[in-house]
């Protein structure tokens, strides 16, 4: 096993390898960084090029433009509050508070190291421990999905501020936009009204932006006049202000390892995506935080939490891939065809079939990471800088790649329409207080319920009982009750006023 | 005054235009990027097949060929996106079964089988039934004596997707009634067979594959014996009829120019010799079946006769 892994340190330390994974890091940032385009478009179309080269640089990059296609696209949801992707809509928040309060490169740096972090330790899992993981992973059926994602949504609970009947509504609404089109399991249509287009239903990443985004612009615009002096995001000159000393580091350790281990967890499991994983790992976070109020606000811990737990489901989301050849969401399945094209046929027999190919793209796929660390952190000043013009210039910007995001993800003209729905939507929401971010959660997370519980369903037929025969169901039906009860009673006890902190939470 | 010089526009755009749809009919096949679309996400069996495709006929056609995935309704979006598109070639669909076949008669679509005019098949893949390693179905007999008796749950990836119309055509035929148990997608139907949460499965060789070579799930039948699969009964073997096959292949909008369909035909023919084509083609698990043609269409109109009957009965 060592002796495995040192061959492929060896193997990878050469200059086509090394290349690929610079070449793959920089495309990764560069598309992650853009809103919408995300990581898997990245991938797609770097893959035919790697046809031409060996599997150990062809996948090494692909590796690489994945990781850090995940990574770029907290730069532009901390800058300029675009999260280009469902899984770092919770670093905008944080993140771009902490840019408002002149503090970008604190905020671009924490990200970065919790990424970096989360990565690693999954990565390490995936080297370690893959088959034993998977074994696990394999125990979780439909049935005992749908609890894992039951308990995915009490991160509400923690989000919803001071109103929980606000965050249920919010969620609620999210749930039913889910809803629309047709059902990929029982290929029913719903709610289109004979409108073939709605057939698809509302595409993830125009509606991201126009609930999330684009609502920001229409802010700004409308209080011009007041806030003159706002128009520009001043960096603090306090350097301390703009780094992440060793004694800040230090108090998020903590979290970043446990968020770690969930998102390693999560993305473990197939079909559950990262987006679950970063909810959870930020709602336990600010369950356990001693300063459980920031969150939202600019928290550090915040961005810590929900940075490496997206991340760590990279490393994770390889094992079921690798060692049973189940992909667990779309861009595993992107890359199990990378896998596939080059001859590599994912599954445990990788593993002694193509021994000296898979350690040295297990070693790329670590080294990846040191990679990215620099490589992002010598582009901060540079993407600071772009990031403190005056507003008059960023948010026209910002509109700009907000309707080519929304436009290219499927190069679809109802899709700008979907965007413009939602910005109005968005804004509207809130106007009457209700939260956009819940919203999101709700809409995310009803696809993956769903077609686990209508499989669920199907298999359990009239032996009810069956729902609750899991010893795995149970863990995740008791995780839920004590992490809902737990902050229900901490809010009690916390008595903290409240009508004025839920409309401010809304609001902003 | 307006009104001469809307008559003088009006004469300018149609006199511009003609020259222009004559410079284009004058013009070769192809002079700029053809578009494919592929109705399904990245990373499926048809976006991989698209994509080699693509990969490979561009250098024989000389522009850039390129794969946008327009996902969503079961592919019918996408599919219906092209039969709408511009009939010059520039815009082609991944065709396969699911599609073209099962999704016009087993759901609302606004396009039929005639709406567009087949260019190429490139790979087909034998539906199967598997089961997991240690199930007690040994033989595709005890299997169907086994559906006959109890509950037995079997997985497909939709309600209305091809898997789904196939399977019930076969336990028609067989006289079963399983229960079924449909997913998102025919790798995570794998997941529960293999996990143990259901009973049995349709499925591909690309998607069951793996998993039968790390003996963890067995295949009980399949529609064509493949060498991968020595002695492994075909569904003709149990008596029950039909081609139960997965294909794809790529479909242009009726009434493109025959120049298109011709051009298109003579470069897929070229790459689809390559062995380095053939050899990608393979590691993805699937089996070269390039055809085109008359004969190959009329194949086509017999699966889709049949799948209208299976609609009919519904």
């Amino acid at each position: 096993m060592l002796e495995n892994i040192l061959n492929g340190f060896s193997a990878i330390f050469a200059i086509g390898p090394i290349l690929g994974i610079i070449a793959g890091v920089i495309v990764g940032i560069t598309f992650g960084a853009i809103p919408g385009i995300s990581a898997i478009m990245a991938i797609a179309i770097i893959l035919p090029l790697t046809f031409y080269v060996d599997p150990i640089i062809g996948i090494t990059m692909l590796l690489a433009v994945y990781k850090s296609g995940i990574y770029g696209g907290s730069i532009s949801a901390i800058l300029i509050n675009t999260p280009g992707a469902a899984a770092s809509f919770l670093t905008a928040k944080d993140g771009h508070a902490l840019t408002k309060a002149g503090k970008s490169g604190k905020a671009l740096d924490i990200s970065l190291f919790s990424s970096v972090s989360g990565e690693m330790l999954a990565t390490l899992v995936l080297i370690l421990v893959a088959a034993p993981i998977s074994a696990i992973s394999l125990q979780a059926g439909p049935i005992e999905k749908v609890f894992v994602l039951l308990f995915a949504f009490t991160v509400i609970a923690t989000m919803a501020g001071g109103s929980i009947s606000r965050g249920l509504l919010s969620c609620t609404l999210g749930m039913m936009f889910a809803m629309v089109g047709l059902s990929t399991i029982t290929g029913a249509s719903r709610f289109t009204f004979g409108v073939t287009e709605l057939m698809s239903g509302f595409t993830f990443t125009p509606m991201l932006i126009g609930v999330l985004v684009m609502p920001e612009v229409l802010n700004v615009i409308r209080r011009r006049k007041q806030t003159q002096g706002s128009m520009t995001i001043t960096r603090s000159s306090n350097p301390a202000d703009n780094r992440i000393s060793l004694k800040e580091f230090k108090a998020v350790i903590g979290t970043i390892l446990k968020s770690s281990g969930i998102g390693t967890f999560i993305g473990a499991l197939p079909g559950l995506g990262s987006s679950t994983a970063a909810f959870m790992a930020y709602g336990e976070a600010r369950r356990v935080s001693k300063k459980p109020d920031e969150y939202g606000k600019g928290s550090v811990e915040g961005i810590a939490a929900a940075e490496s737990a997206n991340n760590a489901v990279c490393g994770s989301s390889l094992i079921p891939m690798l060692t049973l050849s189940i992909p667990g969401d779309d861009v595993a399945a992107l890359l199990m065809g990378a896998f596939l094209i080059h001859g590599l046929t994912p599954g445990p027999m990788i593993f002694f079939e193509h021994t000296e190919t898979i350690y040295a793209i297990f070693a790329g796929f670590l080294i990846t990471d040191l990679f990215l660390l620099a490589i992002a952190k010598s582009g901060f000043r540079f993407f600071v800088k772009l990031a403190s013009l005056s507003r008059y210039y960023i948010f026209p910007c910002v509109t700009i790649f907000a309707f080519t995001g929304a436009f290219t993800a499927g190069q679809n003209m109802n899709d700008i329409l979907i965007l413009i729905c939602f910005t109005v939507l968005g804004y509207g929401m809130r106007l009457v207080g209700l939260n956009p971010a819940i919203f999101i959660i709700g809409f995310i997370l009803t696809p993956y319920l769903e077609q686990n519980l209508d499989q669920a369903i199907a298999i359990v037929g009239t032996d009810y009982h069956l729902f609750f025969a899991s010893p795995f169901a149970w863990v995740f039906i008791l995780l839920s009750v004590f992490f809902v009860s737990s902050n229900i009673w901490m809010k009690r006890r916390r008595q903290q006023p409240q009508s004025p902190s839920s409309l401010q939470e809304a609001k902003t | 005054m307006m009104k001469t010089l809307k008559t003088t526009l009006t004469a300018i755009a149609a006199t511009l235009s003609l020259t222009m749809a004559a410079g284009s009919a004058l013009a070769a096949y192809p002079e700029k990027p053809i578009k494919v679309i592929v109705p399904y996400g990245a990373g499926g069996d048809s976006d991989l097949t698209t994509r080699i495709w693509a990969d490979a006929v561009e250098d024989e056609l000389g522009v850039p060929v390129v794969v946008i995935n327009k996902p969503g309704g079961g592919g019918i979006v996408g599919t219906a996106f092209v039969a709408n598109s511009r009939k010059d070639g520039y815009t082609l669909i991944n065709a396969g079964l699911g599609n073209m076949l099962v999704s016009p008669n087993f759901s609302k679509t606004p396009y039929q089988f005639d709406s567009f005019t087949p260019v190429v098949k490139m790979t087909s893949v034998p539906l199967a039934v598997v089961v997991a390693k240690d199930s007690p179905y040994k033989t595709f007999d005890d299997f169907i004596a086994g559906a006959k008796s109890q509950k037995v749950t079997l997985g497909t990836w939709g309600a209305s997707s091809s898997g789904a119309i196939l399977a019930g055509i076969i336990a028609d035929q067989a006289g079963y009634q399983p229960k079924y148990v449909h997913a998102n997608s025919g790798s995570t139907s794998m997941v529960s067979v293999v996990g143990g949460h259901i009973d049995s499965a349709v499925s591909f060789p690309p998607i069951f594959g793996p998993h039968v070579k790390a003996d963890r799930a067995r295949v009980l039948v399949m529609n064509k014996e493949l060498d991968a699969y020595k002695n492994t009964p075909t569904f003709a073997d149990y008596g029950i009829k039909g081609s139960f096959e997965g294909w794809s292949g790529i479909f242009a909008p009726k009434g493109v120019p025959l120049e298109v369909v011709e051009k298109l035909t003579a470069a897929t023919d070229k790459v689809m010799k390559d062995p380095k084509v053939i050899k990608k083609f393979q590691n993805m698990g699937a089996t070269i079946d390039y055809r085109f043609g008359e004969d190959w269409v009329a194949d086509m109109e017999v699966t889709y006769g049949v799948m209208q009957a299976a609609a009919a009965k519904k």
